[in-house]
């Protein structure tokens, strides 16, 4: 038998790109953060980038350790930096295709001034953060976007703050490029990843994750296959709103693009400025 | 593909004394609703009395998209009994066929369009080379089995016009031989009912449609059978499970259109039906440990070609 590969899911095997000795990963049974991993991996594979051009940086918190099962180029940081990590890499070695994961505590929380001002400042790097609502590694505490009323275990009488929609706190704050997708549409998000990386500037994706040990069995969401069902059927109600955007439809969890658009990026305006002081030091 | 038969104009030389019943079936979108305008215009026109009635729905779903035209000099039922009808156009042919008893039996004229539009659940079978469950009667078969028939291929015919969608037309100018109404009054209500910009291409069709049933028989081209690319059919899928990845998450067994994973008695995953796997990756994808693997293979040239060895499960440990 001979194999044979007719579309890109036949050409693209996860395992050429893992580092295989690491196997199985630490990740909880059902946790959605593994099918993120995947859609990243067949993005890039899709893209064509080589390995050697590929630097992955995560900080701290179950997304954070995705990196280390990656074979690239992968920086483990501290806690909240990735982005100020990957702001210094991507200044010093342009060359390199630089993508941040992080999750909803690290960027959002003790990173979400990095990330304001890593939007701000349109550097072309693209950050997945992945969302699952919880702190999972430490024991389930409230994170940034835990919805309302939600149960953790520092809110045991259930969330009274409201959730944070990151997609609109990275479009106020300058991204380019800011899209949303489930890990359940697992092509689709693959899609969304590979258009946010070969965008000119800072992309952001946010990509909605489960956390089925934790945060699904503290408020009773079922198992990993409900929770994943659930993505796309209002699970978390009140995080974005109840937004009518079409009549007789209203969406709590709008996916997709949200912002495309250019903006100088700073790469390039960081070098133009540099030749022109020297041009003036020389004259 | 047609019949000649000597009662070919039995609707045409029939006095209009009585009620006249066409009966227009079809999958939605392709333009029942214009065809029956068109008609109904038309007889109005005439000083006859007209009732149209009509349903629109998923025809392809199991719902209904058809419209009832009755005229004559005084039309009491809006709806065609069973067995009355005086012709029935159908644009899709399988919805013909659905819709063939209610044809006047020995007399009834069928139109038909020979175009195959398969709905999805002729599709319930999704493994690799397998035939749709599709009506399997060839036009040949039905038009000996009526006294007139037309079963062309209207669609072909319209894109040869430059637009596919003047189908409707092509068969509107089938219908207009069997009734007895002047060619200039046909062109006259269509150019009144189409969109301005399409008015040539709706009358090259229909001229078309009239030129299709003057031509002396020709020995048309059966339509070609649905069958999936001899290249799919081949493929064979396996899959893969890596028994030492595996967390027993349960996702692949619930998500598996096929329902063909189990869990086995240690909680990992197993494809308990190899035969019923189609390939589609479902479970691949959705592993968030990365411990399914789906390789494709074709035989290799010269090996010879076992149908039976599908999938089959490999577990690897590692």
């Amino acid at each position: 038998m001979n194999e044979i590969a007719l579309t890109s899911a036949d050409r693209f095997d996860i395992r050429d790109w893992l580092r295989l000795e690491m196997f199985p990963h630490f990740l909880c049974p059902g946790c959605g953060h593994g099918l993120a991993l995947r859609a990243f991996l067949w993005a890039v594979h899709e893209l064509g980038i080589d390995r050697d051009a590929l630097a992955v940086i995560s900080g701290i918190g179950c997304a954070g350790r995705l990196s280390a099962y990656v074979d690239a180029n992968t920086f483990h940081v501290t806690h909240g930096r990735p982005l100020a990590f990957a702001t210094g890499l991507k200044l010093a070695r342009p060359d390199l295709t630089v993508v941040v994961i992080t999750g909803d505590g690290d960027g959002l929380a003790i990173g979400g001034n990095h990330l304001i001002h890593a939007c701000r400042r349109n550097l072309d790097l693209t950050c997945l953060l992945l969302n699952n609502e919880v702190y999972g590694m430490t024991g389930g505490q409230v994170s940034p976007t835990t919805a309302a009323e939600r149960y953790t275990t520092t809110t045991p009488a259930g969330n009274c703050e409201p959730g944070f929609d990151a997609c609109k706190l990275a479009e106020g704050a300058g991204a380019t490029f800011v899209g949303r997708e489930a890990t359940l549409q697992v092509p689709t998000l693959k899609n969304l990843i590979r258009e946010a990386i070969a965008h000119k500037g800072f992309s952001f994706v946010e990509v909605i994750s489960d956390c089925t040990e934790i945060f699904g069995r503290k408020n009773a969401l079922g198992n990993s296959p409900e929770m994943v069902l659930r993505q796309k059927a209002g699970m978390r109600p009140d995080n974005w709103g109840n937004k009518v955007d079409r009549p007789f439809r209203p969406n709590p969890f709008p996916t997709g693009v949200f912002v495309r658009k250019t903006r100088p990026e700073y790469l390039e305006l960081y070098e133009a400025m540099t030749a022109a002081a020297r041009r003036e030091e020389r004259d | 593909m047609r019949v000649q038969e000597p009662n070919r104009a039995a609707v045409e030389t029939r006095d209009h004394a009585r009620v006249t019943s066409v009966l227009m079936v079809g999958v939605g979108g392709q333009g029942i609703l214009m065809v029956s305008k068109v008609l109904a215009t038309l007889c109005q026109n005439a000083g006859m009395e007209v009732k149209q009635s009509e349903v629109h729905g998923m025809a392809k779903r199991g719902g209904a998209v058809f419209s009832h035209i009755r005229f004559g000099p005084e039309v009491h039922s809006p709806l065609i009994p069973e067995g009355e009808a005086d012709v029935l156009l159908a644009l899709e042919w399988a919805e013909g066929l659905r819709w063939l008893h209610y044809l006047r039996p020995g007399e009834g004229v069928f139109i038909s369009d020979v175009r195959r539009i398969v709905p999805p659940f002729a599709c319930r079978n999704r493994g690799r080379g397998v035939t749709p469950e599709y009506a399997r009667a060839t036009p040949a078969e039905i038009i000996g089995r009526l006294g007139t028939g037309y079963a062309l291929d209207a669609t072909g015919i319209a894109r040869g016009l430059g637009n596919e969608r003047t189908a409707n037309t092509v068969l509107l100018g089938v219908l207009s031989t069997a009734l007895a109404f002047p060619e200039e009054a046909w062109i006259e209500v269509i150019s009144r009912v189409v969109p301005a910009e399409t008015l040539e291409i709706n009358r090259a069709a229909f001229l078309a449609g009239r030129a299709w049933v003057a031509e002396a028989t020709v020995p048309e081209e059966e339509a070609s059978p649905v069958t999936a690319d001899p290249l799919l059919a081949r493929i064979t899928h396996r899959l893969e499970i890596t028994r030492a990845w595996c967390k027993g998450c349960d996702i692949c067994v619930k998500f598996c259109p096929e329902r063909c994973l189990v869990l086995d008695e240690e909680q990992i995953a197993l494809l308990a039906e190899p035969e019923a796997c189609t390939g589609c990756r479902l479970c691949e994808w959705l592993c968030p440990d990365f411990a399914i693997r789906l390789h494709k293979e074709v035989p290799a040239p010269g090996a010879s070609t076992s149908p039976e060895t599908t999938s089959g499960t490999a577990g690897c440990d590692r």
